[in-house]
């Protein structure tokens, strides 16, 4: 997501994760894991000048 | 995959999503593999006040996956986009930062998804425009918002370059975008990918 943002012609794209994500069921957090799977924060700019 | 087939499932899946987020307004109380409404909301940062002030069924319907909220930096006046604004409880608070002299619009793929949230807004004395319409083809004018906010949602779309595209497009040149979301360090499985239901979640 954080390219394509950036392709998309976004600028200062930042991302951060989002502490206290987890799923409900621990046999689907477990899964989510070996995907690496998380949740994230993202913030982008589009230019003043665009 | 082919063109076709995507699509295929695409409509598929918008059913399933539609199906799913209806199920979570709906029967709030229900079970399900992600964590909702106040509880959720609480764990990723979402103020008392702001959960205290909105209708209770907006705050149990919320299905969020972070807090959009501790980025955005709304400013009064500002025109703020919820993309996928579900019960609305996003767009609420939103409503709070950007005062009466701000604009909060809504979209989501499912149109009583809109009506409920903009219900949720007028009784907490606010206004909220919702428009039914896909995250890929954003259904508002070039350069119409200052803030892009959203909240699990963009996870969802197999076209998530086409997202990122219409975000830019209707944001307005200085615009920003917060948002929250599921990402994947691994390509999930084709059996992930082909089944809606896990797509879904």
């Amino acid at each position: 997501m954080f390219g394509l943002l950036e392709d998309a012609g976004f600028k200062r794209v930042k991302s951060a994760v989002v502490p206290g994500f987890r799923f409900r069921q621990q046999s689907t957090q477990n899964s989510a894991e070996a995907y690496g799977v998380k949740a994230v924060m993202m913030t982008a700019e589009k230019p003043a000048e665009a | 995959m082919k063109a076709e087939d995507q699509a295929s499932l695409e409509a598929v899946l918008k059913d399933e999503i539609i199906r799913m987020y209806e199920e979570v307004a709906e029967h709030p109380e229900g079970e399900f593999h992600f964590f909702h409404g106040r509880d959720a909301a609480e764990r990723f940062g979402y103020a008392p006040e702001w959960l205290d002030e909105a209708p209770a069924g907006a705050v149990a319907s919320f299905a969020g996956v972070g807090n959009p909220h501790e980025r955005s930096n709304l400013q009064p006046g500002e025109t703020v986009l919820d993309l996928g604004s579900g019960a609305g409880l996003d767009a609420i608070v939103a409503s709070r930062f950007v005062g009466p002299t701000g604009r909060v619009i809504g979209v989501d793929l499912n149109p009583s998804m809109c009506i409920k949230a903009q219900a949720h807004a007028a009784a907490t004395g606010t206004t909220m425009e919702c428009h039914e319409g896909r995250m890929e083809e954003i259904p508002l004018p070039d350069s119409t918002a200052d803030v892009v906010i959203s909240n699990g949602v963009i996870n969802l779309s197999f076209r998530k370059r086409k997202v990122a595209e219409e975000m830019y497009r209707v944001l307005k040149p200085g615009g920003r975008i917060s948002i929250t979301d599921i990402v994947s360090a691994k390509q999930l499985s084709q059996s992930i990918v082909n089944d809606p239901k896990l797509w879904a979640a």
